[in-house]
């Protein structure tokens, strides 16, 4: 079977007109940033109109001690819902591992040490996306990189950074996810944006 | 007005599949580019790469990788004599489940060989079979990058597969 080609499409970097304004592929959705501790962020009403979601989030939680915890994510509500599978790819800076939920699927997609702690008031940084998220035809892919590096060593670790894939075995549009912290509660200054990345033509 | 990340292309696959996307005409107004691939093969596998071409040049001589990688519930690290390999995809994994793939390839039109970065995914409910892979990727070529072709190494990419290049340009 042969490929197909298809050229380019570029608006001109000319804009003539007061009504011609194209704010570029990557439109930003909404932000949160907590002032005080919370128990889970929640990110709802996700517009469908666009063709992929990125999530930037800056992460830290109230654990005592240690400086990396983790999260948990849901999607639409479903969190407890056994409709989740997710891998993981983990370096620490003296080891590499890998990580599964198993052969049946789990009731959320587990993140572990993408956050930081208020022990040391290091965040961790995460960027994660979810491509074809409103597409009806696909179960949604979570591909989600980040970690935290604890400038030395606290209680014995440095941190880690580490690559998740998640799944969310479902065809219906992502319209909200909500994050749950591991092992302590959200600490104030946690920020989670959303972005909408259009497609060409959009 | 200069757009930071703009759209340039985007081809979703019909039924019956395809071979390969590619990326044509590529522009040269931006300063690097960012291709993100949401897809699958039919080939007969549970995961398999996606294999890139610059140019229209497939020769293996002309590009060089290393990886990290979690494949089968092992972790490891490697440098493959397959070098035009950007990453993973899912083959016969789960139904409906397609991986995610970004390869961001900084200075694509500048004249020095062109390096590449790729992150991808791809998603199972199975403990013993799933790959995931970090790459760098070296194009050993000094000219500017004007097309870009991805294919799976075996199979075809699948209905809904979709290819999105987009283009990054820094304000100056």
């Amino acid at each position: 079977m042969g490929s197909i080609s298809l050229k380019y499409k570029s608006k001109s970097g000319n804009l003539t007109a007061p009504g011609d304004v194209d704010p570029g592929a990557m439109i930003p959705i909404a932000s949160t940033t907590l002032t005080t501790s919370a128990a889970s962020i929640s990110i709802t009403g996700i517009p469908t109109n666009y063709e992929h979601l990125q999530v930037r989030m800056s992460l830290l939680t109230q654990r005592a001690t240690y400086g990396t915890d983790g999260y948990y994510l849901g999607i639409n509500g479903t969190f407890g819902t056994n409709i989740y599978s997710w891998h993981e790819l983990r370096g620490d800076g003296g080891s590499i591992s890998s990580g599964a939920s198993g052969s049946s699927l789990v009731n959320s997609i587990a993140a572990p040490f993408q956050c930081g702690t208020t022990a040391t008031n290091y965040p961790a940084t995460i960027v994660m996306d979810i491509l074809d998220y409103s597409n009806t035809s696909k179960y949604k892919t979570l591909r989600i990189l980040g970690g935290v590096d604890l400038n030395g060593t606290v209680a014995g670790y440095g941190g880690a950074l580490n690559l998740i894939s998640g799944a969310y075995h479902s065809t219906n549009a992502v319209t909200s996810f909500e994050l749950y912290p591991q092992l302590a509660s959200f600490a104030a200054g946690c920020k989670v944006s959303v972005y909408g990345i259009k497609r060409a033509g959009a | 007005m200069a757009y930071t990340y703009s759209k340039i292309a985007t081809y979703t696959v019909g039924s019956g599949g395809i071979k390969s996307v590619d990326f044509l005409n590529i522009p040269q107004t931006y300063t690097d580019l960012k291709l993100v691939l949401s897809s699958r093969s039919n080939y007969g596998n549970n995961f398999g790469n996606p294999r890139i071409t610059i140019n229209g040049n497939t020769s293996t001589s002309s590009f060089s990788r290393r990886s990290i990688y979690a494949e089968n519930g092992a972790a490891g690290s490697e440098v493959g004599s397959e070098t035009r390999i950007i990453g993973v995809i899912p083959d016969n994994a789960t139904a409906n489940t397609f991986g995610s793939l970004e390869l961001y390839i900084p200075n694509y039109t500048g004249s020095t060989y062109k390096s590449y970065f790729s992150d991808s995914v791809t998603e199972n409910n199975s403990s013993s079979i799933y790959g995931m892979w970090i790459l760098s990727g070296l194009w050993k070529d000094s000219s500017p990058i004007t097309s870009i072709s991805v294919a799976p190494i075996d199979g075809n990419f699948v209905q809904y597969t979709s290819a999105h290049l987009y283009g990054i340009k820094a304000e100056l």
